[in-house]
């Protein structure tokens, strides 16, 4: 797919906006010279050709071949809008865990139906949506006669209307519906495996958001390191752990999105959005300029607008990691050595957190760092870096592992902007001080360990540190101590240290809650003022 | 070319598109008036639809089963003969047979029609939607809250940055499709739909105002009679915005003729013999910040910079048209991302 003696370009097209680096030898390997984003309805080739032209105009001889960049091989990478899926079922009991099953795969559920005689014309009617991608049918196994006879002879009637659906039977309590050609039939067994089958029906619709999935799962084996990767685009949020076993967990949430659609129409959705926004504009406006954000979504995107894209981002984290541990308590086991014993707070953070999608592209470095250890609050310490060309999504699209991870190998330098590092260590009690010490290089810095506070020490780009807290009380890092030691590298933001409780609590007074935030951020903000 | 960036880097918005196809979804019971082929106009109806929808069973007795789909009027039979012919009480249309011998159905004894908003051909008709290929020149929008509709365009506004008060619509308006301007608040929207107009274009609404409309058009249907149809299509998003010039350009060009509104995508039909608006690409539109609505002319493509708060952006030198002529260009740099290309 790619050659390491030519330049190359990663390309992803989002729902929202378009993303282009350009890869290309330099000292022996690849490296990414280049990377621009532009509302998609820009395309690829203006941002190619501004690429190209830019790395030309600093140094001719990187790119003796520019005049025939159209030629370059291109790593693309696609996602959609979430496919959308009517489930219907003898009852809700069985519905539930199918539901959940493909709303955390990246399906869009219209609607959810029983049969039963009152939801008949409903039936029809989400079955009927000219935008529906497929019809699932749920007839577990000993399933009562009567009810699935009564489920599939509505459901059968008027999915045999839409000869275009792909129809899937889950369970084994069915083996046909009534008016459906046996050829349009898919069959699955579980809720799983119903999913699985299902993304049959619609090829190639899921795949960029696996793309990104699979370049984390060979990351966190390139760098040995567990390694998570959140992606906050228009359409949907992507969530994944890899480690050194490969993929520990992942999802993929419509709900996850920047604005998902149906904040449009959900006021509640919008409220809680902007619960994370230090503006203080009438609720009115602010949910305007939300929705906006979800009609024209690379608009309004410098000063206020800005802040409020991050205050979106950080409810899209905050849906993300709320289904991430629903997800926990409904998987039991598998999540043991990701959750405490009460399913709640993950044991520890991952070695290395980074932040992918169009979401992240218009605010600076260190208000992003702190909007990840806001949101997705692991105690302990972890690396945060930045996908700012968004590489991620195109190289998962190498199906050559070992090709993948070579280059993903050849380009974490390059690719991953550092944020920093943060260590979250909640426990110190109200009017209680420790002290932070920061020795870099043999120099050690001391502060003020102080309760229910994040606090932003200056470790640039590059540098290591070892920090050291030292507590009158018990902080909780993935285990109770009172004098820890971490190991640290400086990026953007710094080093954040957060004393803050798990999960984050805002106040429900508006203006006190406000406060709270602009507190928080602004020393990520002003630091960056030009 | 001036500069490290191209203008093409600066977003186009497509405004107008020559024939659109535009959809109008089928409820069940639904039944089309028009076959696929078939031209259309404005205000034609192209499907009759059941109104207070609801689902009724009746015993089979021995009949054969009439297939899923099938759409019958109030009285005739739905399947069998003589004494023995099972009849609903209303129109509708058959859903399924149920395992004990009964077909279902939904029925309703009052029906709407819904009227074509655009000169133009059915291009595409199934269970799911009727698509309708129109003649003339679509204005692309960003929301649509009501039904399909059509009527007279008025241009009831000075300029695409006023804003229409409700005291100056009146009963002359009725049947019309109104120009608003940049916003249209939610008692002006009722006073129009209490005088008749069918459709109201506007650059900007608040969100709370679509929901009020949209509560009050549901209202509506649940009523006994029927009510026109009536859609509100906002052009360029949520609060108080512009019309852009491309479409101001093409509402007042077509204002005296009859235009349609669509829902599914939100579009404002134009007729066939409105003259395509020619777009000069060289031009841009600032779609947000304190320049929102200015139009201008980029003289050059500055290049990444950094602007408060630390965010990085790609700028433009833009010209901005004076607001008052006569007056000076105001000569500002401005992220590309706040602006829009024409055409």
């Amino acid at each position: 797919m790619t050659s390491g003696a030519h330049p190359s370009f990663t390309i992803d097209v989002g729902s929202a906006s378009i993303a282009a680096a350009l890869i290309a030898p330099l000292d022996g390997r690849r490296r990414l010279l280049a990377s621009a984003a532009a509302p998609v309805a820009v395309g690829a080739e203006p941002l190619l050709r501004d690429l190209v032209g830019r790395v030309s105009a600093a140094d001719r001889a990187v790119l003796p071949d520019a005049g025939r960049w159209e030629d370059w091989p291109r790593i693309e990478c696609r996602t959609d809008p979430p496919p959308r899926a009517v489930l219907a079922g003898i009852s809700e009991r069985v519905l539930e865990p199918l539901a959940r099953e493909f709303t955390r795969d990246g399906w869009a559920v219209t609607a959810t139906v029983t049969g039963e005689r009152a939801q008949a014309y409903e039936t029809a009617l989400a079955i009927r949506d000219p935008d529906l991608d497929l019809l699932v049918v749920a007839v577990p196994d000993g399933s009562a006669h009567d009810s699935a006879a009564a489920l599939l002879a509505v459901v059968g009637a008027v999915a045999s209307l839409r000869p275009q659906l792909p129809v899937v039977v889950s369970g084994g309590g069915a083996t046909s519906v009534p008016g459906v050609a046996p050829e349009r039939l898919l069959h699955g067994h579980g809720p799983a495996d119903t999913v699985a089958v299902s993304r049959q029906a619609v090829p190639g619709r899921l795949a960029g958001r696996e793309a990104f999935v699979r370049s984390v799962a060979s990351l966190a084996q390139v760098l040995d390191l567990r390694v998570e990767g959140v992606d906050v685009g228009h359409e949907a949020g992507t969530r994944a752990m890899a480690g050194a076993d490969g993929i520990l967990r992942r999802i993929v949430l419509a709900e996850g999105a920047l604005v998902p659609a149906a904040a449009l129409d959900d006021q509640r959705l919008l409220d809680a959005i902007a619960r994370w926004s230090p503006l203080p504009d009438d609720a009115y406006v602010i949910r305007d300029r939300l929705r906006n954000l979800r009609i024209a979504p690379w608009r309004d995107a410098t000063s206020d607008g800005a802040r409020l894209r991050l205050a979106a981002a950080r409810a899209a984290l905050e849906r993300l990691e709320d289904a991430w541990h629903d997800d926990g308590r409904q998987h039991g086991s598998g999540l043991d050595r990701l959750t405490d014993r009460h399913g709640h707070v993950p044991a520890t953070a991952p070695d290395l957190l980074i932040a992918s999608g169009g979401a992240f592209a218009a605010p600076p470095g260190p208000a992003t760092a702190l909007a990840l250890v806001d949101t997705l609050r692991r105690p302990g310490a972890m690396v945060l870096a930045h996908d700012h060309a968004r590489v991620l999504g195109p190289i998962g699209t190498l199906q050559d592992e070992d090709e993948r991870r070579r280059l993903l190998a050849e380009l974490v330098d390059t690719a991953l902007l550092p944020l920093g590092s943060a260590i979250v260590a909640p426990g110190l009690r109200a009017a209680r001080r420790g002290t932070v010490r920061v020795t870099v290089g043999g120099a050690t810095t001391s502060l003020p360990l102080t309760p229910a506070a994040v606090q932003v020490v200056d470790l640039p780009p590059g540098v290591s540190a070892t920090t050291e807290l030292d507590s009158p009380d018990d902080l909780f890092v993935g285990a109770r101590a009172r004098r820890v030691s971490f190991e640290v590298t400086g990026g953007l933001g710094g080093l954040l240290v957060d004393t803050r409780e798990i999960p984050l609590r805002l106040p429900d007074r508006p203006e006190r809650r406000r406060a709270y935030l602009d507190a928080w951020q602004r020393p990520l903000w002003t630091n960056a003022e030009p | 070319m001036i500069g490290s960036i191209a203008p093409d880097r600066i977003a186009p918005r497509v405004m107008m598109l020559s024939q659109p196809v535009v959809r109008i979804a089928l409820h069940p019971g639904d039944r089309p008036l028009v076959a696929a082929g078939d031209r259309v106009e404005p205000g034609q109806p192209v499907l009759e639809r059941l109104r207070h929808a609801q689902v009724a069973e009746h015993g089979l007795r021995g009949h054969a089963m009439p297939a899923p789909g099938t759409t019958f009027a109030g009285g005739t039979a739905v399947a069998g003969s003589g004494r023995r012919t099972l009849r609903f009480d209303g129109a509708g249309e058959v859903v399924c047979a149920l395992p004990g011998g009964h077909v279902r159905a939904v029925v309703s004894r009052h029906l709407a029609t819904v009227e074509s908003p655009v000169d133009g051909t059915v291009v595409g008709l199934d269970a799911a939607a009727l698509s309708l290929r129109a003649d003339g020149m679509g204005v692309t929008a960003l929301i649509a809250v009501g039904e399909p509709a059509c009527g007279p365009l008025v241009v009831a506004i000075e300029g695409p940055s006023a804003e229409l008060r409700g005291q100056r619509i009146d009963v002359r308006h009725a049947g019309a499709i109104l120009v608003a301007g940049s916003r249209i608040d939610v008692e002006s929207l009722t006073r129009a739909r209490a005088m008749g107009v069918r459709g109201v274009i506007v650059g900007g609404v608040i969100g709370t105002d679509v929901h009020a409309l949209r509560a009050s058009i549901g209202r509506q249907e649940a009523s006994i009679h029927a009510s026109p149809p009536f859609a509100l299509v906002v052009l360029d998003g949520y609060g108080k915005r512009p019309i852009p010039p491309d479409a101001w350009e093409a509402l007042t060009q077509a204002a005296g003729q009859t235009v349609g509104l669509a829902t599914t995508p939100p579009l404002v039909l134009l007729p066939s013999d409105a003259a395509p608006y020619a777009a000069d690409r060289s031009r841009v539109r600032v779609v947000s910040g304190p320049y929102l609505g200015r139009t201008g002319r980029v003289l050059e493509m500055i290049g990444l910079r950094r602007l408060a708060g630390g965010v990085y952006r790609e700028l433009a030198r833009v010209a901005l048209d004076p607001v008052v002529p006569p007056g000076a260009h105001d000569i500002v740099e401005l992220p590309i991302a706040e602006l829009e290309r024409h055409g």
